[in-house]
């Protein structure tokens, strides 16, 4: 069955909600209280763990869950982009030579 | 173009400022971007469709899902669904940016929340710990700076999308070079290494046993929560670890601050 758009704008009005609650909830919650330390302390490893879980995900997950290891264009850019993030420390250069790594990669192994 | 995000040249106009911090990401959104609009367009989402998701979702991770679960059909409750567990995180986001966004009015909060994502948080969580007079007005129009890239890109995408045909799991990629950047920027001592190394096996052992992105929310949970139980230990028994000791980096990025707050 394909879509129509009626059904895309409802889609993109449902998104909006999941999205947009998350985001604020916290936001809002800690806005004008106090904050604890320990909790602070904690949220300081969200961002290594959540990132590392989403590339996990991308490159070692396959879309029905399961664990795999046959994405070998993905897996030798995914380093090829590290090391160009650690030297140049630029995000739009890690991207650009990640695309072109993982274009080459696919079309020769 | 790191260097843009670092200078502080306090006399350049307000506009150009927002600009050079933001510029990073708005860099690396023209190719993301892009991508998404294309795939967009191949799930067959129109250019309005588009304008909209690009503004009110404004969440690469979450406009990819979207595309890759309508080219299989899913149903509409089962997209919701899946989205809601990946918007999860920006719960995590949120609390972690609070502490700066401190007695704040209701509606800049809420303007805040809606245009917040992992790559514009990423840059303003750095400046924020970095840069002591940052204030959360200038974080709202680093946002906005973002947006108004990622929005065009996707319009261009989609359009792009609907001339010529392109393959697609390449660009998907575009997506996780990003994190990869994110990650390695964020690798400033032994311990979280170790803490990144760990979520990794977690996020895979979780989403492997939920058999959904609710494995993600877990996995971050258990290892924030475990690297900052590890970090309260070392600190308490060997204050003078080699754990904890920030690392040389090559291209000489500005400490973060809050630990001397």
């Amino acid at each position: 069955m394909e879509w129509t758009t009626t059904q895309h704008v409802w889609l993109v009005l449902g998104c909006f909600c999941v999205a947009f609650a998350p985001r604020l909830i916290p936001l809002l919650f800690f806005r004008t209280r106090k904050i604890p330390d320990w909790f602070n302390e904690w949220m300081r490893y969200v961002p290594i763990s959540l990132f590392t879980a989403l590339v996990v995900k991308d490159i070692f997950i396959t879309p029905t869950y399961s664990v795999t290891i046959h994405q070998i264009p993905d897996m030798i850019a995914a380093i090829i982009v590290i090391g160009v993030a650690y030297w140049t420390r630029s995000m739009a250069i890690s991207v650009i030579l990640g695309l072109l790594a993982v274009f080459l990669l696919a079309m020769f192994l | 173009m790191g260097k843009f995000a670092e200078r502080s040249d306090a006399g350049a106009p307000y506009w150009k400022r927002i600009l050079d911090a933001s510029l990073p990401v708005d860099l690396s959104y023209i190719p993301i971007g892009l991508a998404c609009g294309i795939l967009l367009n191949a799930s067959g989402f129109n250019v309005w469709t588009t304008l909209m998701v690009s503004v009110m979702v404004f969440s690469g991770g979450a406009q990819f899902l979207i595309a890759s679960l309508l080219a299989t059909n899913a149903p509409m409750l089962s997209v919701l669904l899946m989205m809601f567990f990946l918007e999860l995180r920006y719960a995590l986001l949120g609390s972690s940016l609070s502490k700066y966004l401190h007695d704040q009015s209701l509606g800049f909060t809420m303007i805040f929340a809606a245009s917040m994502n992992d790559e514009n948080y990423a840059l303003n969580y750095l400046k924020f710990s970095t840069d002591k007079k940052f204030t959360p007005k200038e974080a709202l129009h680093v946002e906005h700076t973002t947006l108004i890239f990622w929005t065009i890109s996707n319009l261009i995408g989609s359009l792009i999308g609907s001339a010529i045909n392109i393959d697609l799991t390449i660009v998907h990629f575009a997506l996780t070079a990003l994190f990869l950047y994110m990650i390695v920027m964020q690798l400033k001592n032994g311990l979280i290494i170790v803490i990144c190394i760990l979520s990794g096996f977690l996020a895979a052992f979780f989403m492997v046993l939920t058999k959904s992105t609710l494995g993600l929310v877990i996995s971050t949970l258990v290892a924030s929560f475990i690297g900052f139980m590890i970090e309260a230990a070392i600190r308490k028994h060997h204050p003078k670890s080699g754990w904890l000791k920030s690392m040389k980096n090559p291209a000489g990025t500005p400490e973060e601050d809050v630990d001397n707050e």
